[in-house]
């Protein structure tokens, strides 16, 4: 989980440019996939993809920005830097506003490109692992029985055992003895780690 | 009988005779047939009658004393009062001398005494009438050459009639007035002496020189006349041959100063030069415009080929870094880099060739070609638009011939049109260009879109200057394209095509082609082909 192989997925109409990248990404040794146009990039993607998308924003047909909101109406956490040949502000915001990590004009100096798709592998990779933990998160919480589930929603309310043998009508003792498997299950002793781990993924779980 | 009465009035009979006898039997016999009958028993009586009546027939005694029948007669005939009066002889000579004395003094007829009436009236007749004839054909003479005299003289040009070696035997009015000398002194001079310095191969190449000579008919502008003072005219001269039966007899010459007509012709060539370089400054300043509205898609294009010459230049020093660099990669990639670089600066020539300053001047230029030059030129800035443009040129289209950046730049205007109706309707399909022959003298160009069509007013608007429907455009570019169009001899329109968009044409003269054969009154390039 911890080593997936990260790829530059360059997308860009114009052959020589296309061409051009995928060369000088290939001598950074970088794992290279070039698509000439938006629909074939969306044709190949899927989830497990990982790494990041250098985008040309001018391309005949789906646009950059098109191939963008297709992208985030699938989720995709594939970081995108977009390259255009001439600045133009609003397009940015709009871009960054739709979630682009980063914006480069052409001509651009290598160094440059290369800096900003190695921060973008960077976030992909913390966001990976991230979403790696909280799937763990989420997988560990699935795995309590609706009792278990009950007890540590109650925990994380900050309710006292007794409080909660109380209101569930059932005794002190049973209440410790789901504590702990709920503890046990969710792999902690601490409930500040609980109660951290469960607000993480909260998001997620409201999604759903 | 009223009808004799009236043919002979207005007819004068005048009778001569010593014999008062004589005249009394002469005018009992003529007195009832209308005549108006004079009287006179002398010569000099006779001679003052005829100067004042000018009788039409005077019946003339020989044997007179004082003066003879034929001194009358020779007096008769010297007067030009009296000369036509037909003059009949009475005498009882009857011999051939005194006829043939009296026809050599100009007698028209004989009678021998003693006459018979019925001889005398006939005769007496006979002359009248011819005499009556003769006036009525010397009064038309008259009219006719009065009326050739006004028209002479009333036509402006100058008219010489000339003989076969150049003498001025006719000279009118205007011809007078415009060598500022008078008839008089004209005629008779020779028009090549008098009119032109005569070089030392004396008159042989000189203008009308044909005509006289050999019979041709010349007719040259601009030439330069002098004038009898000294002072020189420019002159147009026609002149065509005196044929006689096909014998030559020198030539008619009508000419006429055109000093004010090349003055004004020079006004109106400058003026029309002037048009023609505001044109040309307007076209340029409509291409500056479309650049500017292209810029950006022409700094996108630039970047493209430099963005990957960067790239490219990066993976060179890359791979030469290396311990053992592979030398044909290497060189594979710095081919790539010069392929780059051809290509930005191909569309850079582009950009130069089209911002070129005016009047570049007419050539026999190859549609398909340029054609393609402008696709790829328009492409620039059709990046976001999905149907892109199609070409479709027969290759055997034969050349035209215009100004190949002013046609350029129409097709670029109306692709970009099309390009814009097409994105602005929200279509996907392509615009379509292509180029057939409409008649035997004439391309056609059209462009056809699939966008929103044309407004119901577009007849009467689009080509007028700053009509358009754009929100930021000026409304010159269909305006600038017409006259540019048209300054190449051909026409520019429209059509609304079945299934909706517009499409727009120009046409362009083949090469070779005479006249304006593209023009509207040419119903062929008017309608569809």
């Amino acid at each position: 989980m911890t080593d997936i192989q990260q790829t530059v997925y360059v997308v860009e109409d114009d052959e020589a440019v296309r061409d051009s990248l995928e060369l000088l990404l290939k001598s950074d040794s970088k794992p290279v996939q070039t698509y000439e146009n938006a629909t074939a990039f969306l044709k190949d993607y899927s989830d497990k993809m990982a790494g990041c998308i250098v985008l040309d924003i001018r391309m005949p047909g789906m646009d950059g920005m098109e191939l963008q909101k297709k992208l985030n109406e699938k989720h995709s956490i594939l970081p995108i830097i977009f390259v255009t040949g001439h600045g133009d502000v609003p397009m940015a915001v709009d871009a960054m506003k739709e979630g682009a990590v980063d914006f480069i004009q052409k001509p651009y100096r290598e160094e440059a490109l290369l800096e900003k798709i190695e921060a973008a592998l960077e976030q992909d990779r913390e966001q990976r692992k991230s979403l790696g933990q909280k799937q763990e998160i989420i997988r560990r919480i699935k795995s309590l029985t609706p009792r278990e589930h009950e007890i540590m929603d109650r925990m994380i309310a900050g309710q006292a055992n007794k409080v909660i043998a109380i209101e569930l009508e059932i005794s002190q003792r049973t209440v410790e003895i789901h504590r702990s498997r709920v503890m046990h299950k969710m792999g902690t002793h601490s409930l500040a780690h609980l109660v951290r781990m469960v607000l993480s993924v909260k998001d997620l779980i409201d999604a759903r | 009988m009223t009808e004799v009465v009236s043919e002979n009035s207005e007819v004068t009979v005048l009778l001569v005779d010593d014999n008062p006898q004589n005249l009394k039997v002469l005018y009992e016999t003529l007195k009832d047939k209308g005549y108006r009958l004079l009287i006179a028993n002398e010569g000099e009586k006779a001679l003052d009658l005829a100067h004042r009546h000018q009788p039409e027939v005077i019946l003339l005694d020989i044997m007179m004393p004082d003066m003879d029948g034929y001194q009358v007669c020779e007096r008769l005939k010297a007067s030009p009062e009296t000369a036509d009066s037909a003059v009949v002889f009475l005498s009882a000579l009857d011999d051939l001398q005194a006829k043939v004395k009296g026809f050599s003094l100009g007698g028209a007829d004989y009678i021998s005494k003693p006459f018979q009436s019925q001889e005398v009236i006939a005769r007496v007749k006979t002359h009248a009438r011819v005499i009556r004839l003769e006036r009525e054909l010397q009064a038309r003479n008259r009219e006719l050459q009065g009326d050739q005299t006004r028209i002479l003289n009333s036509i402006s040009e100058g008219i010489y009639g000339l003989d076969e070696n150049g003498a001025i035997e006719f000279a009118n009015p205007a011809a007078a007035m415009i060598m500022r000398c008078p008839v008089e002194e004209i005629v008779g001079r020779n028009f090549f002496e008098a009119h032109f310095a005569t070089s030392i191969e004396g008159t042989g190449g000189l203008p009308v020189h044909g005509t006289c000579r050999q019979g041709v008919a010349e007719n040259q502008r601009n030439i330069r006349m002098l004038r009898p003072d000294g002072s020189a005219f420019p002159a147009e001269c026609r002149s065509t041959p005196k044929l006689d039966d096909d014998e030559l007899h020198g030539a008619v010459v009508v000419f006429r100063d055109i000093t004010a007509e090349l003055e004004s012709e020079a006004a109106l060539e400058e003026a029309r030069t002037l048009v023609q370089e505001q044109r040309d400054q307007l076209a340029h300043a409509s291409r500056l415009t479309t650049m500017g509205e292209m810029a950006a898609g022409f700094a996108h294009e630039i970047n493209q080929p430099l963005t990957a010459i960067t790239n490219y230049a990066r993976v060179s020093k890359r791979m030469m870094a290396k311990e053992t660099p592979d030398l044909g990669l290497i060189g594979e990639t710095l081919d790539k880099i010069e392929a780059q670089s051809h290509r930005a600066s191909e569309i850079i020539r582009r950009i130069r060739r089209f911002m070129k300053k005016p009047a570049t001047g007419k050539e026999i230029i190859s549609l398909p070609s340029l054609l393609e030059d402008t696709r790829q030129f328009a492409e620039v800035d059709m990046r976001n638009n999905d149907g892109g443009i199609e070409v479709a040129v027969p290759e055997e289209l034969p050349d035209v011939v215009a100004d190949p950046i002013q046609v350029q730049q129409v097709a670029l205007n109306l692709i970009r049109n099309a390009l814009e109706a097409t994105r602005s309707s929200g279509a996907s399909t392509p615009v379509e260009v292509s180029a057939s022959v409409a008649g035997p003298h004439c391309v056609r160009v059209q462009v056809r879109d699939h966008g929103i069509g044309l407004p119901e007013d577009a007849e009467e608007k689009l080509f007028l200057p700053f009509y358009t429907t754009k929100d930021e455009g000026m409304g010159i570019g269909l305006a600038t394209c017409r006259s540019l169009i048209q300054a190449q001899g051909g026409d520019i329109g429209f059509e609304r095509p079945e299934g909706g968009g517009a499409c727009f044409f120009f046409t362009l003269p083949v090469a070779g082609a005479e006249g304006s054969p593209c023009r509207p009154e040419d119903p062929v390039s008017a309608r569809e082909d």
